[in-house]
């Protein structure tokens, strides 16, 4: 064969092979697009270890934050850029309606207080961590008078909790009246870290503390809450779609007593206005101390970090450096 | 046809078969940055005769700031410093951080959605007058509709961001910002900014406008660029439907290290802000072209809005 003919049979065989590979690789790229599109395959059962039984920490955490939606990325106009998925839940509010139990008979674990219809809104940040809980009471469900008054405005700030008479009150001259409750921080604070989406960020803040388990067929993450909440520990269910479902919080600590809470969260959808594929759930029920404090029906949420602000007001601060944080139960909710 | 004319065809249509191989592999591999990070100075200087930095040139370098969620993350102070870590420059806090999950690929829909969350998470908000929160929110939720900007309307300052060509005179300098379309479609616009010492006209002298009057002044090595007398017609940020007074007073910081350059905007309007809100800080590249020039303008032609029928906007 002369060196001509060799050259071409080479150029040939050197194609073939080319075409060979980049079908493999188009196969490749088709089983990698059209795997498992869930956010049950990102985590779920793929959240077991090659082992079998041991679950991987950082795949059931990363199904529960696909799950609700928190880790996303976007490629709109983003060139040559391929950022990561980060966790984008910062700021949202949530509406909805339902009934507030007060303190029952002598506060007895399991006996529910006087029943509240109320509507509910609270609208709260994870950067700086806080919460304004607004409930407005309509009438008494239960057989004793409703307590306290019949709009009340609930307001965590990192170290800083007070009441608001509207809101944003004790900002500006004139405008209403901001009470300091400091004895509320952690309770309130506890509300904001027992939400589905605050168990997840600080499960992941909690790095190798936090353990996973599976019981029943459940999965469970246990973990230990710091800051204000140090000497509280949470423990929470996940269903098979990954999401929370279940929050209990325990404390070795009995002056924490008030911080033993437990929410029950179900109906994920995503309940905004404008679509953010982000899911919230539809109906929270909350305890403390075995007694029912919450139930509430979701009817709208905004998830797409609005435009919410939490300032102090400097009555607040003032108060807040005579009187440091005491654990007490809020005893004006 | 012989067997040698036969395998020329074949191996002609090898050939074409290796082409594309060949052209990638001639090509760079595509390296995608997985960060946001603001870029690292490099090289001098330079400084005018009378000693003060030279800011001329084109900063263009990361390319228009107003347009991708990288830029827009980063103008609102969520750093990306890599696949597991990211981070709020203003207020420190750690924001979880996973690789991307490559079995779920985004439609427009679920990109334009995450951007939306993604332009909004940074920590840094200027804090309005309690009255107007449910206002501010209202607008952001309505920007298709309510957004001043749209429909090709200037950005105004300080919401038009770094100038992407700064030409630097001893008594002014010319700032041009170049209508990329991007995140909105907004007009080029410029400003001719006197550095000569004057001072402001008296603010109920002024018609408003959306750039301002502005004056120029070195402070140390810092150009400082004092601007008042705007209309009302604009908001001061991209996002978050963040509007103003016409008392709005706008600080802006110009600092070069190399071929870096930092600006932050400071916005003082005691008629509906609590108190003065400053920008986190934004850093351009210039262009690495020592002969760059800005490309000419699109022209801007609004055509989406009339067609939108949902609230979901960027």
């Amino acid at each position: 064969m002369s060196a001509k003919a060799k050259f071409t049979n080479a150029l040939i065989i050197a194609a073939v092979a080319t075409l060979s590979l980049s079908s493999a690789a188009a196969q490749s790229d088709k089983i990698k697009t059209e795997s498992g599109a869930t956010p049950k395959a990102a985590g779920g059962a793929d959240a077991k270890s090659a082992a079998g039984d041991v679950l991987d920490r950082s795949k059931v955490l990363r199904a529960a934050a696909d799950a609700l939606g928190m880790l996303r990325w976007s490629d709109v106009g983003a060139e040559r850029t391929r950022l990561p998925a980060v966790d984008v839940v910062n700021r949202m509010e949530i509406w909805g309606s339902g009934t507030s139990y007060g303190f029952g008979e002598a506060n007895k674990s399991g006996v529910p207080g006087p029943a509240s219809k109320i509507e509910y809104h609270v609208a709260l940040g994870y950067n700086p961590p806080a919460m304004r809980v607004e409930m407005t009471r309509a009438s008494t469900g239960g057989t004793q008078p409703a307590e306290g008054t019949p709009h009340t405005i609930q307001t965590v700030r990192d170290n800083y909790a007070w009441n608001e008479s509207e809101s944003g009150a004790g900002l500006e001259p004139g405008r209403g009246t901001a009470t300091p409750v400091m004895a509320a921080v952690r309770e309130r604070l506890l509300q904001l870290w027992i939400l589905p989406y605050g168990v997840v960020k600080a499960a992941i803040a909690a790095g190798d503390k936090t353990k996973v388990s599976s019981e029943n067929g459940a999965t469970i993450i246990t973990f230990p809450l710091s800051g204000q909440l140090a000497g509280v520990t949470v423990r929470a269910t996940m269903d098979a779609r990954s999401f929370v479902t279940k929050v209990e919080t325990e404390t070795n600590n009995p002056a924490m007593g008030d911080l033993v809470m437990e929410a029950d969260y179900s109906d994920y959808a995503d309940h905004g206005e404008i679509l953010s594929d982000l899911k919230s759930p539809g109906h929270i029920v909350e305890k403390q101390g075995g007694r029912q404090l919450l139930d509430i029906q979701v009817k709208m949420a905004d998830l797409n970090n609005p435009y919410l602000v939490f300032p102090v007001p400097d009555n607040v601060k003032k108060a807040a450096a005579q009187e440091p944080v005491a654990v007490k139960g809020d005893a004006t909710r | 046809m012989n067997y040698f004319a036969s395998n020329r065809i074949i191996a002609v249509i090898a050939a074409l078969c290796l082409l594309p191989g060949a052209v990638m592999a001639q090509e760079s591999p595509r390296v995608l940055r997985t960060t946001n990070s603001p870029p690292t100075p490099s090289g001098p200087t330079p400084r005018t005769p009378a000693g003060h930095p030279d800011l001329s040139g084109v900063w263009d370098g990361l390319r228009d700031n107003l347009l991708g969620p990288p830029n827009q993350m980063a103008n609102a102070g969520i750093v990306v410093d890599g696949v597991t870590s990211t981070r709020d420059l203003f207020s420190g806090a750690q924001i979880a951080t996973f690789p991307r999950n490559t079995n779920h690929v985004q439609n427009y829909e679920e990109d334009e959605r995450a951007a939306t969350l993604l332009r909004r998470m940074g920590s840094n908000r200027p804090i309005y007058k309690p009255e107007y929160w449910a206002m501010v929110k209202e607008l952001d939720a309505n920007a298709n509709e309510e957004d001043p900007a749209n429909n090709c309307m200037p950005a105004g300052v300080p919401r038009v961001g770094i100038p992407s060509y700064i030409g630097q005179f001893p008594t002014y300098v010319i700032f041009i910002y170049p209508g990329l379309g991007g995140l909105i479609a907004t007009q080029t616009s410029y400003r001719m900014i006197p550095l000569d010492g004057r001072k402001h006209t008296a603010l109920q002298d002024l018609d408003g406008t959306y750039n301002g009057e502005a004056i120029a002044h070195w402070d140390g090595d810092t150009l400082v660029v004092d601007s008042w007398g705007f209309n009302t017609s604009t908001w001061f940020e991209q996002v978050g439907g963040y509007f103003h007074s016409e008392n709005m007073h706008v600080i802006e910081r110009f600092h070069r290290d190399g071929n870096t350059l930092t600006w932050t905007a400071t916005v003082e309007d005691p008629d509906v802000l609590l108190e003065p809100w400053t920008m986190t800080p934004r850093v351009q590249l210039l262009n690495p072209d020592p002969k760059a020039v800005l490309p000419e303008s699109l022209p801007c032609s609004e055509r989406d809005l009339a067609h939108t029928v949902t609230k979901e906007h960027h």
